[in-house]
């Protein structure tokens, strides 16, 4: 009897626990939206499309590592007090760059997860509604460029690599991925720069200005064109720009102040506010001089990374009389402990109100790059024509230097790898042009050759420590970079590039 | 309208017992009375059976009881436990009165279970109790501390020194790879979380009693996989009040030889000397002239100052103090307990303490003899002074090893000489005194905890107890780092900067208890239902400010630039559970619980699991053909299986979100959102099953006491946080894969005598475990954790959980014939580490390929031993505990013994490689380089193995005869604790676990570990 009226008991617990609990066991994290419940509306999707390009601050912050300093524009201000660099940074001056560099790895996880965003805001978009189609299409327009410039920075790192442009289905899909070859690569940013010239404005409406355009979208495609050799597609492309109505600025340091953002020879830049929290850059932090403290950067306090440090190389490059040395290189500061002059970028160097927080934004395309890749296109196809002439002499004469004409293509040629070096220093070009217009092995006889002089005679003294063996020792090999360790230990079906 | 359901909810349940007060029933011919103990205080709960049959009652909460016999006469066995059985002859009518005996031996206790108590002798899962008589005169500053030692599977581990730390504990062995690993901790019922925190009195503590196996623990299902610790508060005792004084005086010291021996100013500068020498001769095949040696070392001996900036950190003579006053009282209906305590232990790094006020009231009353209550409340407030960071090299104890020793503390004008190092190629860094004094880093912990409870007596065998539980706790935490701080290799003035935090968490529960308890005849069953509910929400609030116009206001309203953030977690859960305990005969014993539980936590599909757990046992000892066998007065096979879970993951795991990455358009901010994380809608709990055999044993009128005990447990579902290839957007993602087995013996065993005036006792754990990974189901077979140059630790099966791994260090090269022979490596050099060529391709990458297991950070056996004895006025004790076999992967020697000269080393780094004549120890490398020098490998290994004699304590106590003294005892006792350290590892705490979780056995030190010398007083009143 009593064993009976326990049984109902606990029966009728059971159920009053089961309808008491409704609701009870929902909890959600009251600080954040769910992903089901976002790319709903177009006020979300504008958004998610922001998020994209706020995920280009950090690759920006972080780009020079890979962009310029295995380059012969830039080396390091030798710090002989740390050496716990000499596998990070360091590595990508002194070509000692191996799988377990940290800034490889990270720089590898901040790409793939803007081009995760950008993957899945086109996939969430379908969704939608209340969208325009030409809403539809201006967002589609710039994330698939977004995408593009993602993969022709990646596959000029690593050559082969992943190729990914669907948010995956389930995570464990990851893993069904291996690197792609280089060509297919090159296929999928051509389509999607393609849609983005047909689909991206020329202009934006005040308060967009910023976003990515139809001629950024056209620069771009000519820039793969030119690194894939098909120098007749890129002049058509490239041809496309000019009545778009860009033109230089009369000053070559007004591309790069503060003042003067997304000016009229500004094609696409990172942008950034040093009044709005969060949103500050603060390159020159990371540029100036190591002992600098506020000789640089106007703030006491600082206390600079000393990194990406023009060398004597690039300072000697520049013509006598080239306004660009005086905007692009700053010689005034002397190390307080050897006496010696440390150069730094100047281009990113201006006062700025808050301690920490610089006003600069970061170019990505500039009229003059269109300018010049046109020039080179053309001289690649037989021979340096008027023309090509025109283009590069409208980027001599803004610098204060004098036209040029009557030289052979291979001449004219060397002249305008010159000159992009000099007009886009530090721009993070300097890597991609060297390996774009050499064969693998004249590179790596060129940095050979590079190297040795810096070995010989550094830009920054180190103070008496001696050299590693290997340091400034470079390999074919070397012109691509090793997929992170932590990838292939994850999947090790993951192949690494040849050589590591 | 959610949270009105949910605020509700806990109490859905306590219309219940007013359905059941309605019911009644008769009775007819009668004995009854009351049952008294030798205070005369009523004892309730005794069984009462008419010998010659099978009639049998118990006594109610007033000892009461009425019992209807057959005829005019009959005799009744009264038995208790805790008692000795009685016969009384009683006559029908009559009201008795009966005193029953107590009676001393431990296997009549009471061992306090799940939701309820239970006589030892029935006991048939894995339960231990801590002895707390034998850690009495320890001075506790974490109630934790009083776990150590103590019980076997339960590994308690000192890996901090902080003043008022938690100490590390494991209940058999680590069960989980992703989600949390330390047990459920439930004081007075109230099932608190996975950690005690700093505010509690250990001198409020009755009981502590560790539920290991299945059958104990998954009553508290979800939570129930890591073990639970019970702990039962004091309550007042029957009889006259007791005021109870007590205070106890310490000192704290590094003894000098658990000390790391770096080089001096001199050596320093000699081995800086050397390596830029050595690196000419070596790269440039020249003997180097004097002047290539910078001046600052080109004449060490001229070097006159030498700074040992450990020494200077430390707080010599630290004192821990400790005041308690408790007062208990109790008559017939009402008992209760009050307490006042402060507790102060000032850190032995400067500047740094902790210290705890706390009050409580206990009070239990009985209201009728169906109707008793109580409440229960406790509050704290613990203030910390904490130093910066203290953990890792680049933090204060790391830090104040490896910086420079040839600068000053202070200036010659006395002030901080601020910045260590910063030139001649030296690392800067901060004065580590100075960031002592000077950074202000202070928390405050403030709790409450009240439970309150009331429980009805009905139908003689039921009883329903609703109770109710609260928990408020408010934590803040405040740092200022003044502007003339330097940072590591940043030289001051720096910007000052400003860190509060606003912490406060809420948590209830709310339980709703029926259980019936019964004896007639042979037969015993004790049943209960239960179901409860818990939430907990947290809030956040914290403030950061930097550009201080001064260093002198060191508040965010003299900051020029602030941020500011709130946020907002939390959790609930609720269960349905029940138990049946039987025992027949008194000799075979049977028990089954079972639970269905619901958590936030999981995923949308799987919102509930269900935890079922069965056990029986066989008092051998009690079968006819063992009564002749009259020196074994106990023993017991037993054996228990169950499902168990861990829910410790992180609260909304499941769900993925947005998170904020805005942008900037035409200079105006716009806002934008990204994905921050996968989701994963079928995340559950990790589910253990458990098998545990286990035989206890008593002999020689229960003097020796022993237990052996087997377990296997295997834990499915294991949650991981599973590395994603990047090219997902992610590198991380929490699923439910893996394997892993847990299994073990433990053997426990205690010897209690008494010769003449001389008593004595000795008491000994051994805990065997061995943990295998049997399946990592996800993309990739393993789990890698740490990083190449910082030690990594492996998961996969067959391995224990986190061996460490690297590459294995065959010694260092001599020559280049010698590297020429060997496997190549690029860039090595003479003088650098020689790798085992593991996948045998003559070549070693520079990479995980060439890595094998190098270590098991897993002891192959731990143990304690607690000794003690009383002769007339004076008692001692002894307690011992250490580990067996199992290594350390000594991370911190990357940078005190790295050879690029940007550090000081250890002394030891004398015996490096310099050239093929002095070779070295062979286990140094050369300073020429880094490379092949710092990945992990096993070089940095070193056997933990270790025994502390953990505390040596003697009493006096003094029972004056004479009325004229106030005290009716005095207790006076000397304590020396973490007295004396034996083992061959070089650093100084082998407890040491700077990461934990599947990083275990890296040290990269931490807060040292203090001796303490205490003096201390009881009074009782």
């Amino acid at each position: 009897m009593r064993i009976i009226i326990i049984r109902l008991l606990a029966i009728t617990f059971a159920l009053s626990a089961v309808s008491c609990a409704k609701n009870y066991l929902n909890k959600t994290d009251p600080t954040k939206v769910s992903t089901d419940l976002f790319y709903k509306d177009p006020t979300q999707l504008e958004q998610a499309v922001n998020g994209v390009y706020g995920t280009l601050q950090g690759i920006a912050n972080d780009q020079w590592i890979t962009n310029e300093l295995p380059s012969d524009n830039t080396t390091i201000d030798f710090n002989p007090g740390d050496r716990g660099q000499s596998d990070r940074i360091e590595a990508f001056e002194f070509y000692t760059v191996n799988a377990n560099s940290t800034n490889l790895n990270s720089s590898y996880i901040n790409y793939y997860n803007s081009i995760y965003n950008a993957n899945n805001t086109l996939a969430k978009m379908q969704g939608a509604t209340g969208l325009s189609d030409s809403v539809k299409a201006v967002n589609e327009g710039q994330l698939k460029f977004i995408r593009a410039y993602l993969y022709f920075e990646l596959t000029q790192y690593y050559g082969d690599v992943i190729l990914i442009t669907q948010p995956l289905v389930q995570p464990s899909d990851a893993w069904t991925y291996q690197r792609e070859k280089q060509e297919n690569v090159y296929t999928q940013i051509e389509s999607d720069l393609k849609d983005a010239v047909n689909d991206l404005p020329v202009k934006y409406e005040a308060g967009h200005i910023g976003r990515a355009t139809k001629g950024a979208a056209l620069s771009l495609l000519g820039k793969v064109y030119l690194t894939e050799k098909k120098y007749t597609d890129a002049v058509t492309t490239l041809n496309q720009v000019l009545p778009l109505g860009y033109d230089l600025n009369t000053d070559y340091a007004d591309a790069f102040n503060p003042q003067k953002k997304n000016g009229i020879e500004s094609i696409f830049e990172i942008q950034y506010d040093a009044a709005i929290d969060g949103e500050w850059s603060s390159f020159i932090y990371t540029f100036a001089p190591r002992l600098s403290a506020g000789a640089v950067t106007g703030w006491s306090q600082s206390n600079p990374g000393g990194w990406n440090i023009p060398t004597n190389d690039i300072i000697n490059a520049y013509e006598a009389g080239d306004t660009r040395k005086d905007a692009s290189v700053g010689l005034n500061f002397k190390s307080p402990v050897t006496g010696l002059t440390v150069p730094y970028i100047k281009k990113y160097a201006h006062t700025h109100a808050v301690y920490g927080r610089t006003d600069d934004n970061w170019p990505v395309l500039r009229y003059s790059d269109v300018l010049l890749m046109l020039a080179e296109a053309i001289n690649e196809q037989g021979a340096p024509t008027t023309e090509a002439y025109t283009y590069l002499n409208k980027v001599r004469e803004r610098a204060g230097l004098s036209d040029l004409s009557g030289l052979s293509q291979a001449v004219f040629r060397d002249t305008l790898a010159h000159e992009r070096r000099v007009e886009l220093a530090f721009e993070n070009w300097r890597w991609f042009d060297l390996k774009r217009t050499m064969t693998p092995a004249d590179l790596t006889t060129f940095i050979n050759n590079y190297a040795a002089k810096e070995k010989a005679n550094p830009t920054v003294t180190r103070q008496g420590v001696p050299y590693s063996n290997t340091d400034y020792v470079f390999s074919q090999y070397e012109a691509l970079f090793p997929i992170p360790a932590n990838e292939i230990i994850v999947n090790p079906k993951l192949t690494q590039t040849p050589g590591y | 309208m959610k949270n009105k359901h949910s605020l509700l909810r806990p109490f859905c349940f306590t219309w219940l017992w007013l359905f059941f007060s309605i019911m009644a029933h008769g009775q007819s011919q009668q004995v009854s009375g009351i049952i008294k103990d030798e205070t005369g205080a009523a004892v309730e709960g005794a069984d009462i059976i008419v010998k010659g049959s099978t009639k049998g009652v118990q006594s109610g909460t007033t000892g009461k009881f009425i019992i209807s016999i057959q005829g005019a006469s009959a005799t009744l066995i009264i038995s208790h436990v805790g008692f000795t059985t009685q016969e009384v002859p009683a006559s029908a009518g009559s009201t008795q009165e009966i005193f029953l005996k107590r009676n001393a031996s431990a296997l009549n206790d009471v061992v306090v279970i799940g939701y309820g108590t239970q006589r030892r002798r029935e006991v048939t899962g894995a339960i231990a109790v801590a002895d707390l008589a034998a850690t009495k005169d320890v001075p506790v500053a974490n109630p934790t501390r009083l776990l150590l030692g103590q019980a076997p599977g339960v590994t308690v581990k000192q890996a901090t020194g902080r003043p008022g730390g938690e100490f590390e504990i494991n209940v058999r062995g680590l069960g989980s790879l992703g989600a949390g690993s330390a047990p459920l901790y439930v004081v007075d019922g109230f099932p608190v979380g996975t950690g005690l925190g700093q505010n509690f009195n250990g001198s409020d503590i009755e009981n502590i009693t560790i539920l290991k196996d299945a059958v104990s623990t998954a009553i508290y299902g979800a939570r129930g996989s890591n073990g639970v610790v019970l702990i039962t508060t004091k309550n007042g005792r029957p009889g006259a009040p007791v005021l109870n004084v007590s205070s106890s005086y310490g000192i704290q010291n590094i003894p000098s030889g658990r000390k790391v021996k770096m080089l001096d100013g001199q050596e320093f500068a000699q081995f800086k000397k050397d390596i830029f020498m050595d690196k000419i001769r070596y790269f440039e095949n020249r003997e180097p002239d004097i002047t290539e040696v910078p001046l600052n070392y080109r004449y060490p001996e001229q070097v006159k100052t030498s700074t040992n900036w450990f020494d200077a950190t430390l707080h010599d003579n630290a004192p821990f103090s400790n005041y308690y006053v408790s007062l208990s009282q109790g008559n017939n209906n009402v008992h209760s307990f009050l307490s006042a305590g402060y507790t102060r232990q000032e850190g032995i790094l400067l500047n740094t303490k902790f210290d705890n006020f706390s009050v409580r009231g206990n009070i239990d009353g009985k209201v009728n003899d169906n109707i008793s209550m109580g409440l229960r409340v406790n509050a704290d407030l613990a203030t910390n002074n904490l130093a910066q960071a203290t953990e890792g090299r680049d933090n204060i104890v790391g830090a104040s090893l490896i910086a420079d020793p040839r600068d000053p503390i202070r200036n010659p004008d006395g002030s901080y000489f601020a910045y260590i190092g910063g030139h001649d190629g030296v690392f800067g860094f901060a004065n580590p005194v100075m960031s002592l004094t000077d950074i202000q880093s202070r928390s405050n912990v403030g709790q409450m905890v009240a439970n309150a409870f009331i429980e009805i007596s009905f139908l003689k065998n039921f009883k329903f107890k609703s109770s109710l539980n609260g928990l408020l706790n408010y934590n803040s935490y405040k740092q200022f780092v003044p502007s003339y701080i330097p940072g590591e290799n940043a030289p001051p003035p720096r910007d000052a900067s400003e860190a509060d935090q606003q912490i406060n968490t809420r948590n209830y529960s709310a339980d709703q208890l029926l259980t019936y308890n019964n004896t007639f005849g042979s037969h015993r069953i004790n049943v209960l239902v239960g179901y409860t509910a818990q939430d907990e929400k947290t809030t956040t609030l914290n403030a950061g400010g930097t550009q201080y116009a001064n260093d002198l206001t060191p508040f965010l309203s003299s900051a020029a630039l602030k941020t500011n953030g709130s946020g907002e977690y939390g959790w609930s859960l609720d269960a349905f559970f029940g138990r049946v305990n039987y025992v027949f005969a008194e000799k075979y014993l049977f028990s089954g619980s079972f639970r269905r539980e619901g958590s936030s936590r999981f995923g949308e599909n799987v919102k509930y699991g269900n935890f079922p757990a069965v056990s029986a046992g066989w008092r051998i000892s009690n079968e006819n053909f063992m009564s002749g066998v009259s020196w074994l007065s106990d023993l017991k096979l037993r054996g228990s299986w169950g499902i168990t879970g861990n829910n410790g993951i992180p609260n909304y795991g499941s769900l993925a979100f947005m998170s904020n990455n805005n942008y900037v358009l035409d200079n105006n901010l716009v806002r934008g959102q990204v994905v921050s994380n996968l989701p994963n809608p079928t995340l559950k709990w990790e589910r253990s099953k458990q098998l545990d055999l286990g035989v206890d044993l008593a002999a020689f009128g229960d003097k020796l006491t022993f237990t052996a005990e087997y377990y296997d447990k295997i834990t499915n579902d294991m949650l991981l946080s599973i590395p994603l290839p990047a090219i997902s957007g992610f590198t991380s993602y929490l699923a439910n894969i893996g394997k892993v087995q847990n299994k073990g013996f433990e053997f426990a065993a205690r010897y209690k005598t008494k010769v003449q005036s001389v008593g004595l006792w000795v008491s000994g754990n051994v805990s065997i475990n061995r943990n295998k990974v049997l399946a990592i189901n996800g993309p990739s077979d393993q789990l890698l954790a740490g990083d190449f140059y910082g030690g990594y630790n492996i998961s996969r099966p067959g391995s224990p959980i986190g061996a460490i791994f690297g590459f294995k260090m065959l010694g260092v090269f001599k020559n280049q014939a010698d590297i020429d022979k060997s496997p190549f490596q690029d860039g090595a050099i003479p003088g650098v580490y020689k790798y085992y060529d593991a996948d045998h391709n003559d070549t070693i990458s520079y990479d995980t390929k060439d890595m094998v297991q190098i270590g098991n950070p897993w002891p192959k056996f731990t143990y304690g031993l607690s000794a003690g004895g009383d002769f007339k006025h004076f008692d001692f004790s002894i307690l011992i505990n250490g580990a067996q076999g199992y290594d350390i992967y000594r991370v911190i020697e990357a940078s005190t013994m790295n050879m690029d000269g940007v550090f000081n080393v250890l002394e030891e780094s004398k015996q490096r490689y310099r050239n093929e004549q002095n070779p070295g120890n062979g286990r140094l490398a050369t300073t020429n380089t880094w490379k092949w020098e710092r990945e992990s490998n096993s070089r940095y290994i070193y056997s933990g193995s270790h025994m502390w004699i953990k505390n040596i304590s003697i009493g006096y106590t003094f029972n004056p005869a004479t009325p004229k003294l106030m005290f009716k005892s005095l207790r006076l006792y000397a304590s020396g604790d973490n007295m004396f350290l034996f083992t061959k590892y070089p650093g100084s705490n082998p407890d040491v676990n700077n990461r934990g979780g599947i990083n275990p056995g890296l040290d990269d030190e931490a807060y040292p570990l203090a001796r303490t010398f205490t003096f201390g007083a009881n009074f009782t009143f």
